[in-house]
């Protein structure tokens, strides 16, 4: 067994399988993906609970990244991709036709693996969300990227040269930098796909702590491939393999006392 | 070291490609060079000798004229051509092309000359070259000026002539500004008037009242018209009022009217420093001059306005066109056997000889859509057409057209070169598809539209075969652009710097006096491009820069 900081880990632990309308963020119902006659996610059903962090792990290829771009439909862009089942976000089903997938989008942001700010200045990367639903006035800008790069622990570093380009920052600032971003529209879920990888280890040691303060106020779901960082940062973990949610329970459980076979092998080594 | 490890090295493929670039350094430059020195040179005033010669049957007789070029003739040449030589020269015979000017005096105003004729040669001081706006060069040495008609008596005739020439060209620069903006808006309004007559009459408008009204618009113009009339005939009496008596090389003395006089030059006395100064002054004079004398004298201004107008109406054409149908390939397009056609058609047809767009922009252009535009729009002016002629518009748009594969290309390509993680972002924070474009992908592509726009700009410039089809004329009476509402008029016909080449250098009466020129508007052309390109280029690289810095 690999040794994980106990003290990191959440101890308020829920029943998954029996969780509350309200608790409940997002619901996963018996999700098939297929990109053309491939099948990447076999019927996948969880719910994921608010305000809490939630990992993805399973080896390359296993389709957690997958499931995470079905939750803001990013699958949409990709050609031949064919879903059937139902992700319920506030009740609602957001592969409903009636769905405005731009609306659901600002209800779900994204942070991606790679730093992605717009060639843009700083301000304006943060504030670009607000621009697009129409807000121009100055000063509602100029708060909500105050807010927003507070948010995202990376004012202090950037506030004399918000007017400066995104691209002089360095990749872990860039990543808090869109992490700014996607929480200046205020969504109520954020998802995360394996945003340290491309970052040192002390970028990554801020972003880590930054996703604990962030779960205060948004439902947080982060796919990783870093088991230790799962184990750190997450409530919930989720297991995937070869594109089926093998074990689901609280981070505490998976790690110590996994139920499954499978997920004990992968936690443990022996293969991933 | 072995030659097969002198091979392996890499060294020959070194050599051989750096050769390949210097080749093609050396030819452009080598081209430029020489285009620019045999252009700018003509600008330089060339000193001007006095021969004595003897002419076939012996008889001695003076020309006077500047060396325009000379060469190595062999002997037996001449002698199979009948010149008979008193005591063989050599094996060859240096024979010079003299430009003698004085045109209406000598018949030929060039003559070829052979050294062993030349008795002796001079480089007089106080021979003068005048330069006419009609007949071109005249050389010879002033004797007196005539004011109104009398002989003044001068000790000093130079200075006299030159300050007389001064109040010549002025006089002369005032009617033709009268001639050019007054009289010209006049005829231009009295032409609207007549064209709204007929529209009236058309439409079966034309009441009592009107045509009333309207004659005493005309009547009132028609005044205005015969005032400015007669100033413009008093400025060229004036104008006239002066001339100059010349002795020229055949020893007689020619009287000369100071209004066809527009400049002397003194070309022997000058110094460097005068020199240089009358170059500036000349090639200043060819870029802001009209083209006289069939366009072998004077400027090519409008020439070089409308190189640049037509290219930067194309431009304005063919960007948004070109940007939106690269768009919509691009990003909008299902990919299959059909976008690829389309595509692989696209590129095609950037193969397509130029004529061939001619013909298609006359046909469809300036017959079909400008035709029909004039039977809508300008019923009154038929059957003159309108719109239904070859303009400037129609070149615009051919060339359009000829250019468009360029920039749908760069285009696509510049779009295609934008990290898909950036637009990702973008959608990602519920932006939807198309303010994503606008917000973020058109912007990061503008440098490569930008590209795109360079090597359109560089290939339509250079165009001319189809615009000869479309609206290209050798001398076009007005620019597109003038005070007349309303202004930019699309319709007319221009003048473009290749046609004025290919014209010059090639339509000319007088070959020898054209060639000069055609270096010059050649060097012209070809700085008009560059430029126009490196304005491009400026554009391109500030864009660069900003989506590289900041967005503000």
């Amino acid at each position: 067994m690999i040794s994980i900081d106990k003290s990191a880990m959440s101890t308020n632990q829920i029943d998954l399988n029996n969780l509350s309308q309200e608790d409940t963020a997002l619901e996963i119902r018996n999700l098939d993906l297929k990109y053309g006659d491939k099948q990447a996610l076999f019927d996948v059903s969880m719910k994921i609970p608010e305000k809490q962090v939630t990992a993805f792990i399973g080896p390359s290829g296993c389709g957690k990244s997958t499931l995470l771009r079905c939750i803001n439909r990013m699958n949409d862009l990709v050609e031949k991709c064919h879903i059937s089942g139902e992700i319920l976000l506030n009740g609602q089903n957001i592969y409903d036709k009636k769905v405005d997938v731009a609306a659901l989008r600002r209800n779900v942001g994204m942070v991606f693996q790679r730093p992605n700010p717009f060639p843009k200045s700083i301000y304006e990367n943060v504030v670009y969300g607000l621009r697009l639903q129409g807000v121009n006035n100055r000063r509602d800008l100029d708060d909500a990227a105050e807010r927003s790069l507070r948010g995202a622990a990376i004012w202090d570093e950037v506030k004399d040269r918000l007017h400066d380009n995104a691209f002089g920052l360095s990749g872990g600032q860039q990543q808090r930098l869109v992490i700014a971003r996607a929480i200046a529209i205020e969504p109520e879920v954020l998802l995360l796909d394996e945003p340290t990888s491309a970052l040192d280890p002390i970028s990554t040691l801020t972003i880590e702590e930054l996703i604990t303060e962030l779960k205060s106020k948004y439902t947080v779901v982060i796919v990783t491939h870093n088991m230790q960082q799962a184990a750190r940062v997450s409530d919930q973990t989720a297991f995937m393999y070869m594109g089926e949610l093998v074990e689901y329970a609280d981070t505490n459980t998976i790690f110590t006392t996994p139920r499954k076979r499978k997920t004990e092998d992968y936690i443990t080594g022996r293969y991933g | 070291m072995s030659t097969g490890k002198w091979f392996k090295s890499g060294s020959p493929w070194i050599w051989m490609t750096g050769g390949a670039v210097s080749i093609s350094l050396i030819a452009v430059l080598g081209l430029l060079l020489m285009i620019a020195w045999r252009g700018l040179s003509y600008f330089w005033p060339a000193e001007i000798y006095q021969w004595e010669l003897n002419d076939p049957n012996g008889q001695p007789y003076t020309l006077i004229g500047e060396i325009y070029d000379s060469e190595e003739v062999p002997t037996e040449r001449l002698i199979a051509a009948g010149h008979d030589f008193e005591s063989l020269p050599g094996d060859t015979v240096k024979r010079y092309l003299v430009k003698t000017g004085n045109r209406e005096f000598v018949g030929l105003d060039f003559r070829w000359v052979l050294a062993t004729d030349i008795i002796s040669r001079s480089k007089p001081e106080n021979v003068a070259v005048i330069e006419r706006s009609k007949n071109g060069d005249f050389f010879g040495y002033p004797i007196a000026v005539i004011e109104n008609g009398q002989r003044l008596p001068l000790d000093d005739v130079e200075s006299s002539f030159e300050s007389h020439i001064e109040r010549a060209v002025a006089l002369n620069n005032d009617a033709v500004k009268l001639q050019k903006s007054e009289i010209g808006s006049i005829n231009y309004a009295l032409e609207k008037l007549r064209l709204k007559e007929r529209g009236y009459e058309l439409d079966e408008q034309l009441t009592d009242k009107r045509k009333l009204a309207l004659a005493t618009q005309r009547a009132e113009l028609q005044a205005e018209y015969l005032l400015l009339e007669k100033q413009f005939f008093a400025l060229r009496e004036e104008a006239g009022r002066d001339s100059v008596v010349i002795k020229d090389m055949r020893g007689m003395e020619v009287t000369l009217r100071l209004d066809s006089i527009l400049d002397v030059t003194y070309a022997n006395r000058m110094g460097l420093i005068s020199k240089v100064g009358h170059w500036f002054v000349g090639i200043g004079r060819f870029v802001s001059d009209d083209p006289r004398e069939a366009n072998t004298e004077g400027g090519v201004f409008p020439a070089i306005f409308g190189t640049v107008f037509m290219v930067m109406l194309m431009a304005v054409i063919v960007t948004p066109f070109g940007v939106v149908a690269a768009i919509y390939l691009h990003e909008y397009a299902k990919k299959g056997p059909v976008t690829k056609m389309i595509r692989i058609a696209v590129i095609n047809l950037a193969g397509v000889p130029s004529i061939v767009y001619g013909v298609f922009g006359l046909g469809f252009f300036v017959y079909m859509f400008g035709g029909t535009l004039d039977q809508l729009f300008y019923p009154e002016a038929l059957p003159t057409p309108t719109f239904g002629s070859p303009g400037v518009i129609w070149s615009a748009l051919t060339l359009a057209i000829l250019t468009l594969p360029v920039v749908i290309v760069s285009t696509e390509e510049g779009l295609s070169r934008i990290p898909s993680a950036v637009r990702q972002g973008s959608l990602a924070l519920g932006a939807t598809k198309a303010e994503t474009l606008w917000r973020i992908v058109i912007p990061m592509a503008s440098p490569a539209i930008m590209t795109g726009l360079i090597l359109a700009v560089a290939r339509a410039a250079g165009e001319v075969a189809p615009l000869m089809l479309v609206g290209v004329v050798k001398l076009a009476p007005n620019l597109p652009i003038d005070m007349n509402f309303p202004f930019v008029h699309l319709e007319r016909k221009f003048m473009h710097l290749g046609f004025h080449i290919y014209d010059v250098g090639f339509q000319s009466p007088n070959v020898e006096a054209a060639r000069p020129l055609v270096y010059a508007t050649s060097f012209l052309l070809v700085s008009v491009i560059v430029s126009l390109n490196l304005t491009a280029i400026a554009v391109r690289n500030h864009l660069r820069e900003k989506y590289r810095s900041l967005e503000h």
